[in-house]
């Protein structure tokens, strides 16, 4: 027979902290338990934008639903016919309509009746203003490269690729000044009807169907958008109550 | 952080020619105030006014002694604040944790791994931490006020404003938020509108909000013992002039009003104060 020492004498079990214990379990099971990022919050966080900011573009359903309808409305314009014979009234159309996409995608991301929960944000201590400003930068970032990519790849339109963009800064501008005094909505139907009529009566004054879009107009719009941030700065305050209805 | 001190002075609010509030006094700091009113009566008007989503029409409000009215002092205001709206929503495909992992963002919580446990804490005092990863289409109409009110809770607030909260919700989702509530008693000052008088019931404070104004602030106990002596059972229908009158299941009559000679007296209820306070009030 073997000699083989005695086992050890069990230690004394360390005192155990069940409320640390409780603690730490917790800790363990939250991590394991809370939800992925969502594909497009993803996305957004590989382009590098921090997760609080992607967290306040994907909760936004009304946000995508913008982001799908700016994309839609865009494909149809640009790949409609166009007519090379007359390549400036081709681009009539296209140059009308494309300012109108950002502002009508953020008409659509703000304001109660696109938000379920904007009675909830209102009373956090984050600036409406700056969540506003978020959410159309969201939009314009999706909306710009489409609105390039459609223009660059037609010939006919490529002479007036960028020619839409300062008129849409200063329509999306003139529309979130506006929303300082009514509602999203009535804000941007109104900056709508504005601009088309505007267009219109460019062209009938001056017989140039791309009136609104001549260095002189874009030096205007440059202006009107001037103005307009100026008066979204001095009524911020209009965002962080409830909007009229 | 000790509940929040709020208090009101002349609070007016009119939309057009209609005033809703026309000059509320108000005071409460720490438990439970039932905001207890009519449908249309204002209340919901008065919670936007103290949530500082609406601009009152006259009048001062200050909470911690800071007036929303600032710029500055309304973010302090709304650092404090958990508001639960009564027309709250979720989009039905936002997953339960998002919709107030959202809320924690908006709130400033912007570490990912502290907005985490906040959610769950929240979620788990409403008991929705097993829910997080369902969409909201998903949850019932109570866990949907349940979602709301983590949504409110996030962050301990010190002051809470519930507008409505359990409107439509059968007895065992009232009583989960009755609980929810009853722990947060002494952490914050929660307001809490109703419409219904057994939902007041275990408030420390009612106040009555009647005709734009507060007619009522005291004890559920003060408010029932308003009616003490003016209710009474009898097995005759009761005359006309009696304030309120309904059959009970054994055939009787129980009256509100002033009791005729020799009436059977009962114990009166917070219904019966209230009904004798807003009656008196319209005279």
């Amino acid at each position: 027979m073997s000699y083989s020492p005695p086992p050890p004498a069990p230690q004394p079990a360390a005192p155990i902290d069940p409320a640390r214990l409780a603690r730490n379990w917790r800790a363990v099971t939250v991590e394991l338990d809370a939800p992925t990022a969502t594909r497009t919050e993803r996305l957004l966080r590989r382009i590098g934008l921090p997760s609080h900011v992607t967290r306040l573009m994907a909760a936004t359903p009304a946000l995508r639903r913008s982001w799908y309808v700016s994309i839609a409305v865009m494909l149809l314009i640009g790949l409609g016919p166009l007519d090379t014979a007359d390549p400036r009234a081709s681009a009539f159309l296209m140059l009308l309509l494309t300012p109108l996409v950002p502002v009508v995608g953020v008409g659509l991301a703000y304001g109660s009746p696109s938000d379920p929960t904007y009675e909830v944000h209102l009373a956090t201590p984050m600036s409406g203003l700056r969540l506003v400003l978020i959410r159309a930068l969201a939009v314009m970032a999706v909306a710009t490269p489409v609105i390039m990519f459609v223009t660059l790849l037609s010939r006919v339109m490529r002479p007036w690729a960028a020619a839409w963009f300062l008129p849409a800064i200063a329509v999306s501008a003139v529309s979130l000044a506006l929303m300082t005094f009514t509602s999203p909505r009535r804000a941007t139907g109104s900056v709508a009807i504005a601009w088309i009529a505007i267009n219109l009566i460019a062209r009938w004054a001056t017989d140039d169907v791309l009136a609104a879009f001549v260095p002189v107009a874009q030096g205007i719009a440059a202006a009107v958008a001037l103005i307009a941030a100026v008066v979204i700065a001095a009524r911020r305050s209009t965002f962080d109550r409830l909007a009229l209805s | 952080m000790t509940a929040a001190h709020v208090a009101t002075y002349q609070l007016q609010h009119s939309y057009g020619d209609r005033t809703v509030l026309g000059g509320v006094d108000l005071l409460a700091q720490g438990g439970l105030v039932a905001l207890l009113g009519a449908n249309g009566a204002g209340k919901t008007t008065l919670l936007r006014c103290l949530a500082t989503v609406l601009t009152p029409s006259a009048g001062s409000i200050t909470i911690d002694g800071l007036s929303p009215a600032h710029e500055s002092e309304q973010i302090e205001i709304r650092r404090r604040l958990g508001y639960l709206p009564q027309s709250c929503g979720f989009s039905p495909r936002a997953r339960t944790f998002d919709a107030v992992d959202h809320v924690a963002v908006l709130k400033g919580h912007r570490d990912d791994r502290t907005r985490r446990h906040l959610v769950y804490d929240a979620l788990t005092k409403v008991g929705l931490d097993d829910r997080a990863n369902e969409p909201t289409g998903n949850l019932s109409a109570g866990m949907n006020q349940r979602l709301g009110l983590a949504q409110a809770i996030i962050g301990e607030p010190t002051l809470l404003l519930l507008d409505e909260p359990a409107a439509g919700l059968d007895p065992d989702e009232r009583q989960r938020m009755r609980r929810v509530l009853s722990e947060r008693r002494h952490a914050a000052t929660t307001i809490v509108s109703t419409h219904l008088t057994d939902e007041a019931a275990d408030a420390d404070v009612i106040w009555v909000l009647h005709n734009s104004r507060i007619v009522f602030a005291d004890s559920p106990n003060r408010l029932a013992d308003l009616a003490a002596g003016r209710t009474w059972i009898q097995s005759e229908p009761p005359p006309i002039d009696v304030r309120a009158s309904w059959t009970l299941a054994d055939g009787t009559h129980r009256c509100l009003g002033v009791p005729p000679p020799g009436a059977a007296l009962t114990p009166p209820r917070l219904e019966d104060g209230y009904l004798l306070l807003t009656d008196s009030a319209n005279v």
